[in-house]
């Protein structure tokens, strides 16, 4: 009998010393910020481009992301009866040092990306001018047209993984971006 | 319920020596035989009395504390064994060849102690209401998820996301208000999240205990809904190998699962027990009546082992399980802000059009889980029972957005947006004293700390969380005298530090403190009935992501902001069960509840939407208000004919915001199930034969919702059915054991309030349920 105790003592404190180790096994630090955040589409910057030549960009930016400030836009001025090219940048602005060009990425996954318009008052819905490697469209150049001087406004809407064979693709797929300017047409 | 897998394996055994299956006859030459043993001791006790309940037919053990009572008739009994010094303890027992059977006698104890061939103590049962699943009645349901397996329990029901996700729900609770025990210890991991389901492989466990509403003073204050016991099986207790083979296919999803469990014991010197026990599964895209849902597909890959060594004076056991999931989020719930969500719910079917596929894209969850655990146990003598625990668990979360992150390499997919690290360290010293009189009890001390790293994305911040917690149990009971009282006391302290979020720094220190307690009391009539009566009161710290949420909630297409200055929440429950059992045709259980909860925390829908550059989206803010849960839940098993029994279950919640004036939401809706279940056996063999048991399922449409919370109303209510049969036979001289299931029988459409994918598709279709179960090795 004291014999079989003295040896399950020691496996219980084998068992013990075992666990101990195994036990103090790996465990992270956990003060060091997430390494590299993913990029946001924060700036959504129309260029206008008139049939002289003249060019104009504008703005709609939400720089701190989700929550916090809202996003602001810029308030477009355009002449009227003037048919503009209008051509649409994404970028990462969260950070003001590194400001990251996302239009390439958008452009590069195409087949996975729309464009997508509203408009109302005095300006005509945009048309499409670029096509996607099927064909189907894209919509980072686009045509605007202008009527009579008044006030209208403008929807820029990118949809990813939309149904591009949908018979109203805008209502298929995942929101990444929808932007909305005021605009005056003099 | 443990009892009658047990005589399930002894019939298998007899079956499996006495030749041809299923040719019981009736037979009235038995022997029933055994010893006689002190629980503490180990030593036999001699003299005690045995005998058949209701009968005259008994023996006295002899000075070494062996009977023997002979020329018994197969059929059920209870055999009851008493001696002057100690209490009563009873077996049910199905007798079907001659059978052995010892007895565990405790001086003066209330314990009912578990047969002595698998060598396990039944815990004090907790005077609130609790009920067990047995690795049987888990059977089919394991292949669907443990939520689902579950949910056979009156009372208890699921919160899902899609059918791929499902987290079980008591009384209306669930995710931090719900404790979850995993072979003895407390299972941390992201457990906050709707969609974040329980990282436990179904197999492992053999049985599943659900002990409803607050006090579960022994476990935790934080149980504020109750406490989940899963059980592995025990380690093996006679020397030699054994296992079993479980394979279970099911048509929806062609989901494939193969779980497999090895033990033994080695004889001689170093009584070392092990098992070793492993499980894979494999399913595709699922569907509905009318369509595939595109990217449902899951696999599953588990194992664990556990290693064990008992002796006269202690015992000590190793254990450690590994889960890893990959499971595919429904790809039509992916969406981007509230117009995307608005357009999805206007939609009749999803525009994604799935067909049949193994692949899992993006969206996705890779969820792992490990636990590692050592337990040490020792009988000290005069002092009573002493044991401590040590648990080691870590936990990784990482969920894959519907598409990659802008400026991520393309064919990077190993990317998550959002991944979660929280490592666990638990601790518990407990100790059961001796009997002193008529009071049993114990007390213990439990320590927990805890980190967490959100290695991407900013939705909850890192932050480390201790705990330690203190509790006493008592529990007075003067046999025969039909009244037995239990009180509890617990007090436990938590203190976290919260760190960074994203690129902010929080930096800020919490602490929480409190006490809870129990009072309980069982009343047993001398036949037929019992009554049980429960007080509890618990508490709940906020949860991290209640404190600091800060984010927009894919899937909900929700701005989700917490609260740091939420305070804690302080639940009083009252619970009354009626019981009824006649031992023979009749099982009922009655249960009532009726549980305030102040400072209930909950998501409260804000005014004004969130403006992002994805759009708009509707504001919740984390809240608090007080609550008022009540219900009745009953469960009754009656065998009104020789071999047709009638089964009725039914899960009723009323949940009111009684500083709102409305109801909560989100709660689940009134649910009844009734099932006819034919037995092929003869009397007495019910539990054991072969059986085919149809049930109905109604779930009535959730009618009690606040006005403007949600952006669909609750969907209707529906009837599905479901079939169940299972036999057992063999195959030569292996012995097998089959089980059908057929959920949703008739194919039927339907949506589920509480299942957050109700916007974008139905409910999944038809599912046929195979499983085989074959035992092998040395009884």
């Amino acid at each position: 009998m004291t014999i079989n105790y003295s040896i399950s003592m020691r496996s219980l404190i084998f068992l013990l010393t075992a666990s101990s180790l195994l036990w103090a096994g790996c465990q992270k630090d956990d003060n060091t910020p997430p390494s590299d955040e993913p990029e946001l589409i924060t700036t959504v910057v129309l260029n206008f481009t008139a049939p002289d030549g003249g060019a104009s960009s504008f703005k709609f930016t939400d720089p701190d992301g989700d929550g916090g400030n809202p996003p602001t836009s810029q308030d477009i001025t355009l002449a009227a009866n003037t048919v503009y090219q209008m051509n649409i940048e994404f970028r990462d602005e969260s950070d003001a040092s590194n400001i990251v060009d996302i239009t390439a990425e958008v452009k590069r996954e195409a087949e996975k990306h729309l464009l997508c318009f509203g408009a109302t008052g005095v300006l005509d819905i945009p048309i499409t001018l670029d096509t996607d490697s099927n064909g189907a469209p894209l919509g980072l150049e686009t045509e605007l047209t202008t009527g009579q001087a008044g006030n209208a406004t403008l929807a820029i809407i990118l949809k990813h993984n939309p149904d591009k064979a949908a018979a109203n693709p805008c209502i298929t797929g995942e929101t990444d971006v929808q932007a909305e300017f005021d605009v005056v047409v003099e | 319920m443990k009892k009658k897998l047990l005589l399930k394996w002894q019939w298998l055994l007899v079956l499996a020596l006495g030749g041809p299956a299923l040719a019981a006859q009736n037979r009235c030459d038995l022997t029933l035989s055994g010893k006689v043993i002190d629980a503490h001791t180990q030593e036999p006790v001699a003299f005690a009395n045995i005998a058949i309940q209701d009968s005259d037919i008994g023996a006295i053990a002899d000075e070494n504390g062996q009977y023997i009572i002979k020329n018994i008739c197969e059929g059920s009994y209870v055999i009851v064994c008493s001696h002057i010094n100690c209490d009563h303890v009873e077996h049910n027992i199905t007798l079907t060849g001659d059978t052995q059977q010892n007895f565990l006698l405790e001086p003066h104890g209330i314990f009912m102690q578990e047969v002595v061939i698998r060598g396990k103590a039944e815990p004090i049962k907790p005077t609130s209401a609790a009920t067990t699943l047995n690795a049987d009645e888990l059977s089919a349901g394991r292949g669907l998820s443990l939520g689902k397996a579950i949910e056979k329990l009156p009372g208890v029901t699921t919160l899902n996301t899609g059918a791929t996700i499902a987290k079980p729900v008591i009384q209306g609770l669930h995710s931090n208000r719900v404790l979850l025990l995993v072979n003895g210890v407390r299972q941390e991991g992201q457990q906050w999240g709707n969609e974040h389901a329980p990282a436990i492989d179904p197999y492992l466990a053999d049985e599943a205990t659900v002990i409803k509403g607050a006090g579960s003073v022994r476990y935790g204050a934080d149980a504020i809904g109750g406490v989940i016991l899963i059980e592995p099986r025990p380690l093996r207790d006679t020397p030699g190998i054994g296992g079993e083979l479980n394979l279970q296919g099911l048509s929806n999803g062609r989901t494939g699962i193969a779980s497999g469990m090895l033990e033994g014991k080695l004889n001689g010197k170093l009584p070392i027990s092990g098992r070793l026990q492993g499980t894979v599964k494999r399913g595709g895209n699922l569907q509905t009546p009318g369509y595939f849902l595109d990217n449902t597909g899951v696999e599953e890959l588990n194992f664990s082992w556990a290693l064990g060594m008992k002796q006269e004076k202690w015992n000590t056991e190793l254990f450690f399980s590994r889960f890893y999931t990959r499971l595919g989020i429904f790809s039509g719930s992916h969406i981007g802000n509230l117009t995307d969500l608005m357009n999805a719910i206007d939609r009749e079917r999803p525009l994604e059009n799935g067909a049949f596929t193994y692949e899992i894209g993006r969206p996705q969850q890779r969820v792992y889980h490990e636990l590692f655990k050592w337990k040490g146990a020792l009988e000290t003598g005069e002092a009573g029972a002493l044991q401590l625990q040590l648990a080691r668990q870590f936990n990784r979360r990482q969920e894959y957005d519907a598409h990659r992150a802008y400026g991520s390499l393309p064919d990077n997919f190993d990317e998550p947006q959002i991944e979660f690290e929280i490592t666990t360290h638990t601790a518990e010293l407990s100790w059961e004293h001796n009997p002193i009189r008529l009071l049993r009890g114990s007390a213990g001390a439990q320590l927990m700390r805890q980190a967490n790293t959100t290695d991407r994305g900013g939705l909850i911040p890192n932050y480390e969380n201790y705990t330690a917690g203190l509790f006493w149990i008592e529990r007075w009971k003067n046999y025969p005298f039909p009244l037995e009282v239990e009180g509890g006391l617990r007090y436990d302290y938590q203190w976290m530090d919260v760190g960074i979020q994203g690129q902010d720094t929080i930096n800020r220190q919490l602490d929480f403190s409190n006490f809870s307690g129990t009072m309980g009391a069982v009343y047993r009539f001398p036949e037929l009935v019992e009554l049980r009566l429960n007080f509890g009161t618990a508490w709940r710290a906020p949860n991290v992501n209640e404190l600091f949420s800060d984010g927009v909630h894919h899937g909900a297409a929700s701005f989700e902001k917490g609260d740091p200055n939420l305070r804690a929440e302080l639940a009083y429950n009252s619970s009354f069960s009626l019981i009824l059992d006649d031992k023979n045709k009749l099982n009922a259980t009655l249960n009532l509840f009726y549980n305030l909860i102040d400072g209930f925390i909950f998501l409260e829908p804000q005014a004004e939407p969130v403006l992002t550059i994805r759009g708009a989206f509707p504001a919740y803010h984390y809240a608090q208000s007080d609550a008022r849960l009540m219900g009745l839940d009953w469960q009754l098993e009656y065998t009104f004919l020789p071999r047709l029994q009638l089964e009725s279950k039914a899960s009723l919640l009323r949940a009111w915001n009684r500083s709102r004036g409305e109801y909560l939401s989100f709660m689940p809706p009134d649910q009844f199930e009734h099932a006819l279940k034919y037995s092929f056996g003869p009397a007495g063999e019910e539990q054991t034969a072969p059986y085919l048991s149809l049930a109905m399922i109604n779930v009535l449409k959730q009618t009690r919702v606040p006005s403007e919370s949600d952006f669909a109303p609750p969907p209707s209510g529906h009837t599905r059915f479901k079939l169940e049969g299972g036999t057992h036979f063999h195959l030569g001289k292996q012995h097998l054991e089959v089980s059908l299931a057929v959920f949703n029988l008739f194919n039927t459409s339907y949506r589920q309030y509480l299942d957050r994918f109700r916007y974008f598709a139905d409910e999944t279709g038809r599912n046929v349920s195979v499983h085989l179960r074959a035992p092998f090795g040395d009884g």
